[in-house]
């Protein structure tokens, strides 16, 4: 189960398990995203190179233009595979 | 603990069932679930995506005995490939130059202690091993 929406606040919030199965939803819903914005992942559970691999995408899309990425409230193991994969250098982490 | 899995993303639904009814059944504490997880499924998209032949099944086995895991994943008539030997990921790289593919087996590799890969008569097995801390068991 993984369900992505944006919040009032304009807050992309992602709950659930991203893996390779959910992946398409996930690109599908963050291709529509063209300026900075932050990622919510207080609910998310799990993530795999699937996700990760969709959020360099983003990433670098945005960069393009002078914008990116914020991701929050990671867990303490998402924490952990963002350092394993480097991404602590490319994304702004709170 | 044995299963057939359809070769199909969409079974991952099903293998993180199982991961997780063989955790509660061997009442081992789910600080290692993520790290299980994680592997068996970067292992098994790699098979389903990439493998050249392959039956309609992969089994999938997983194991507990002296406070370490093994996990394995055999694929039935396909073409030989050792995934333990692809190219490294460099990980300090910048935005620009990160490439797609790769980051999976690099993840796999970080997080369990043993990767194997086996290949005799078309048949390909590949098993991981992860050893548990004392706060896992």
């Amino acid at each position: 189960m993984f369900e992505i929406w944006r919040d009032e606040e304009g807050t992309i919030m992602l709950a659930g398990k991203l893996d390779a199965s959910q992946a398409e939803k996930a690109r599908a819903f963050l291709e529509t995203v063209t300026e900075s914005c932050t990622l919510d992942f207080k609910d998310l559970i799990y993530i795999s190179s699937a996700g990760l691999g969709i959020l360099v995408g983003v990433q670098r899309r945005l960069g393009e233009t002078g914008h990116a990425l914020k991701i929050t409230n990671l867990n303490n193991h998402i924490r952990e595979l963002f350092k394993i994969a480097g991404f602590d250098f490319i994304f702004d982490i709170e | 603990m044995e299963k057939k899995l359809k070769r199909e993303i969409s079974e991952l639904d099903e293998i993180f069932n199982l991961i997780d009814d063989f955790f509660a059944r061997q009442k081992l504490n789910d600080s290692g679930v993520f790290a299980v997880k994680l592997a068996i499924e970067e292992l098994f998209t790699n098979l389903v995506r990439h493998n050249k032949g392959g039956g309609e099944h992969i089994l999938f086995n997983l194991d507990v005995s002296n406070k370490t895991i093994v996990m394995s994943l055999t694929d039935f008539d396909v073409e030989p490939f050792d995934i333990t030997r692809a190219d490294p990921v460099d990980v300090s790289a910048p935005l620009a130059e990160r490439t797609p593919g790769g980051l999976g087996l690099h993840l796999v590799k970080s997080y369990v202690d043993d990767l194997n890969y086996e290949y005799i008569d078309r048949t390909m097995r590949i098993t991981a091993i992860k050893r548990l801390e004392e706060k896992d068991v």
